[in-house]
């Protein structure tokens, strides 16, 4: 099911101040498929998520899943979360106490008063498919952080919801373990034709995951894209820097030709990706560290960029230096086979699909 | 070095032991054995004519219905007030924190005074002014009855079993609700299947402690019971042992047991609960601070009741007995009232010297007892935290066990232990009952204080060269001065009131604030009884007031 939202903000009052959690949000979510809220904490991400799925009333604006309107503030439309049919794994997994693993997998078919015979089975389904079958007796405190994100998983599926939301799911787990359930969560989604919403402050986890991405910031969308478009192609400044690793070097164009676009930089004339701007526009030239090849010595010719080895980190697959290029500190990786020291003068090349020029 | 640690452990265990159990001991062998000392034949007399009395089942049917009512209605206020303050915009929340801790500074004594003050039935105050307002013939209410004591006996154990509720709702992790909301479950069923039974420990933990308290309770059914001739088994025990031609410790002690036993069994369980409790503290959310349930229109009436249930509980005790001490009889408050006040009851009290002394004696076992009580918590407080032994664990299972003791029962058994000494009626035998009964109060703020006091710091200090005792002078006791200073006042506090425990213990000459004070209810010198009550309630708030300084000083001086 698609979701749509139009023009929601919302607003708190504490301690006196007003904070704007969401500015005038407009966002289409196509059905089946893994869509990422991505931003800094305190971007309304959550917010956003929480609205959608009925915790939180925005201040106006309206919201639709699947065709029926959710919220409506024009209309005076609001749908309780309970009515909403949809599924959602929390920040904390919020699996009950009280309750065993399969009372709480069970809960959303008992409240909808589902047959005994037919919440058995469903469960045990469930169970197996997010691998935890045999674990039906256990007591929720009884459970690995990894197990009650597994149980959290299998009772916002169980009732088959169209929509899965998560907020944060993998931000309680330790690092080996967050890589893991990744993976498995990214198959298990799309194993099943479901949309999910997933809010996350973790680039990584954003990339790897996601069919779209959309960028936020201030409560608002930045920007909306693939994960490819938003990595390699970014429109502004603060996305390219938020997605990844990058230098960020001053520029202005100078020209525009037929596929490239020409500034002047810290690191001279550089030809890069074309972008329409007008000719004397200040811009941000953004090159991703992996894109800098480095070689031994100076060259000449287009593109081509001289300098010398300012300091150099050993991280175990590669060297991580900086390099003094004129007045810019570029950040690059150099294979630990390259037996460069410091001090050594390099050059390397860089091709203009490389050189994204973004708003400053 | 280890067996440094192991003596003193033994040691504590054996004082402790000797504190806690003999009382016990001794209460146990004086209901078994004949003639009035401990040690006689073996007999079951006691206790046939203990149960046998005919008296007995008004008494039991009376004490079920007291301390089940009170309990009940404080526990439900209770979760309602933290249900209120943590989870909505309810306003002027630091009303919550003043509701849970100044009525502890009123003694249940005096609050169940001030209540028999409002509304007797002859001529309680606010029964005389809604008689006069009302044209009634007769008084509206009557305090002297089960209903009346069940009120007052749930308003004094509601901070409790709100200091016991409102943290495990705070801590509450609110997307166990929420995720309920998501998964199709409206919010009252949400209400009745998860916010519920995921508090339930600490609920039934409240809902036990007040039991327990109710229980022992001794000022609620001996102010307002006695006179309506409402018998609890508190007050069946004190009828027994200070009433009447024969006093009858034996008999008390059969009846004691009982009530000692369901005490001892129902702590272990409230225990169990707490732990249980703990046991269910999820994950706090991270960063996220859910918002606050809007009451809106229902915001200004549930205040109401919030501030209303604040001043019955806070400004209407003080507010009658100050109006008691200076009018020259009972009387509502009136233009002539007005006229008629003066300092006589005051002027009395000052110059009576049965009240100078039991001020005197008051003080010394607040001061004395507070002392000794804490130096000895120190020690224990350290054996259970840092050393960890079987012994160890003795310990704190003894040290805890008087926090059941119902201070009249345990009282009959230090009375039985106490004949056998020179001891006997004297200040020295309040002052050991005393430290015994209220070890706890000196012991946990000690125990969270060593917890708080990392073992590296004390290793630090041992590797430099230093003793044991050179150590715990130099290094811990100066990181423990803020437990040590709350523990003093705490027991202090408690001492100064101590009502229950004195009514078995206290002879003529070792009479105390809380002793005299019941004489004056009994005699109805009720101008008298409100000037000593507001002296008491002085004392014991000046305390309070100089440990919340104090333990600012000292948070002051911690880094941040």
């Amino acid at each position: 099911m698609e979701i749509r939202i139009r023009g929601v903000s919302k607003r708190y009052a504490t301690e006196g101040k007003t904070i704007t959690a969401l500015e005038d949000v407009d966002l289409d979510i196509a059905a089946n498929q893994i869509f990422t809220l991505l931003g800094p904490s305190g971007c309304g991400k959550t917010t956003l998520l929480r609205c959608i799925v009925g915790l939180e009333a925005p201040d106006s604006g309206e919201i639709s899943i699947g065709g029926q309107t959710v919220w409506s503030k024009a209309r005076s439309v609001n749908v309780p979360p309970e009515k909403r049919g949809l599924g959602m794994v929390f920040q904390t997994y919020a699996i009950w106490p009280h309750l065993n693993v399969f009372d709480n997998v069970a809960y959303p078919l008992q409240v909808r008063k589902a047959p005994k015979e037919v919440i058995r089975g469903r469960v045990e389904k469930t169970l197996r498919f997010v691998r935890l079958e045999g674990f039906e007796g256990r007591p929720a405190t009884k459970l690995s952080g990894g197990q009650q994100q597994r149980v959290a998983l299998a009772r916002a599926l169980v009732a088959e919801p169209k929509v899965i939301l998560f907020d944060e799911p993998l931000s309680n787990l330790d690092a080996k373990l967050r890589e893991e359930t990744r993976k498995e969560l990214k198959a298990f989604l799309s194993e099943l034709q479901i949309t999910a919403v997933y809010v996350t402050h973790d680039r990584v986890e954003a990339l790897a995951l996601s069919d779209t991405i959309a960028v936020m910031r201030a409560g608002r969308i930045i920007e909306v894209g693939s994960p490819q478009k938003i990595y390699f192609n970014a429109d502004t400044q603060f996305v390219a820097d938020f997605i990844g690793r990058a230098n960020l070097v001053k520029a202005r164009v100078r020209a525009q030709e037929a596929e490239r676009t020409v500034v002047d930089s810290g690191l001279g004339a550089i030809a890069c990706a074309r972008r329409d701007l007008p000719v004397g526009a200040d811009v941000t030239l953004c090159i991703r560290p992996e894109f800098i090849h480095v070689a031994r010595g100076a060259a000449g010719g287009a593109n081509v960029v001289n300098g010398r080895i300012d300091s150099q980190v050993f991280v175990g697959e590669s060297y991580e230096s900086e390099i003094r290029a004129g007045a810019e500190l570029l950040l690059a990786r150099i294979d630990p086979d390259a037996q460069l020291k410091v001090g050594d003068p390099v050059h390397f090349r860089l091709e203009p699909e490389h050189c994204l020029l973004v708003a400053t | 070095m280890l067996t440094a640690r192991t003596r003193l452990t033994y040691l504590l265990v054996l004082l402790v032991g000797l504190l806690t159990v003999c009382p016990v001991a001794m209460l146990a062998l004086g209901s078994f054995s004949e003639g009035l000392t401990a040690f006689g034949a073996f007999t079951l007399d006691k206790y046939i004519a203990a149960y046998t009395d005919p008296a007995l089942l008004t008494v039991l049917v009376n004490t079920v219905i007291f301390v089940l009512g009170s309990s009940v209605l404080a526990t439900v206020l209770a979760l309602f007030l933290a249900y209120l303050n943590t989870r909505t915009d309810i306003p002027f929340k630091f009303l919550f924190a003043v509701l849970s801790i100044i009525p502890m500074m009123i003694p249940h004594l005096l609050f169940s005074v001030s209540w028999a003050l409002l509304l007797n039935p002859s001529n309680g105050i606010l029964n005389t002014v809604l008689r006069n307002l009302l044209a009634l013939e007769a008084a509206p209410f009557n305090i002297y009855s089960l209903g009346g004591m069940i009120l007052v006996e749930a308003l004094l154990d509601l901070p409790i079993a709100y200091l016991i509720i409102a943290p495990a709702m705070a801590s509450f992790d609110v997307a166990l609700e929420e995720s309920s909301r998501v998964f199709g479950a409206s919010p009252w069923r949400t209400l009745l299947r998860i916010t519920l039974p995921i508090l339930r420990p600490a609920i039934l933990a409240a809902f036990v402690l007040g039991v327990v308290r109710s229980l022992a309770s001794f000022a609620v059914p001996s102010v307002l019971g006695m006179p309506g001739r409402v018998n609890v088994l508190a007050t069946h025990l004190y009828e027994m042992i200070a009433l009447g031609f024969a006093t009858d410790y034996g008999k008390a002690a059969a009846v004691g047991m009982s009530v000692l036993a369901t005490s001892v069994t129902l702590i272990y369980v409230y225990r169990a609960l707490t732990a249980e409790s703990e046991k269910f503290v999820t994950i706090a959310g991270r960063g996220y601070r859910p918002t606050l349930i809007e009451l809106g229109r229902a915001r200004i009436p549930l205040f109401t009741v919030v501030a209303l249930l604040s001043f019955v509980m806070i400004v209407l005790p003080v507010a009658i007995l100050l109006y008691t001490s200076f009018v020259p009889y009972t009387m509502a408050p009136s233009a002539r009232a007005f006229s008629l006040m003066g300092l006589k009851h005051w002027t009395d009290v000052l110059q009576d010297p049965l009240s100078l002394l039991a001020l005197r004696n008051s003080l010394f076992l607040a001061v004395a007892g507070a002392t000794l009580g804490v130096l000895l918590s120190l020690f224990v407080g350290y054996a259970i935290v840092k050393v960890k032994s079987r012994a160890s664990g003795i310990l704190e299972s003894l040290s805890f066990l008087s926090f059941s003791f119902p201070g009249i029962v345990i009282g009959v058994g230090f009375m039985w232990f106490f004949v056998q000494t020179p001891l006997y009626a004297t200040i020295w035998a309040l002052l050991i009952g005393y430290i015994a009964t209220y070890l706890p109060y000196g012991v946990r703020p000690m125990a969270s204080a060593f917890v708080q006091v990392h073992s590296h710091l004390e290793e630090s200090s041992l590797v430099c060269g230093a003793s044991h005792l050179t150590t715990m002078r130099r290094i811990i006791v100066p990181l423990l001065v803020p437990g040590i200073v709350s523990a003093w006042i705490l027991m202090a506090a408690m001492f100064i009131r101590e009502l229950t425990l004195s009514v078995v213990l206290s002879r003529p000459g070792t009479e105390v604030l809380a002793i005299q004070i019941l004489k004056f209810a009994d005699d109805g010198l009720w101008g008298k009884l409100s000037a000593l009550g507001i002296i008491m309630i002085a004392i014991s708030t000046t305390l309070v007031v100089l440990a919340t300084f104090v333990g600012a000083r000292f948070r002051a001086v911690e880094p941040a």
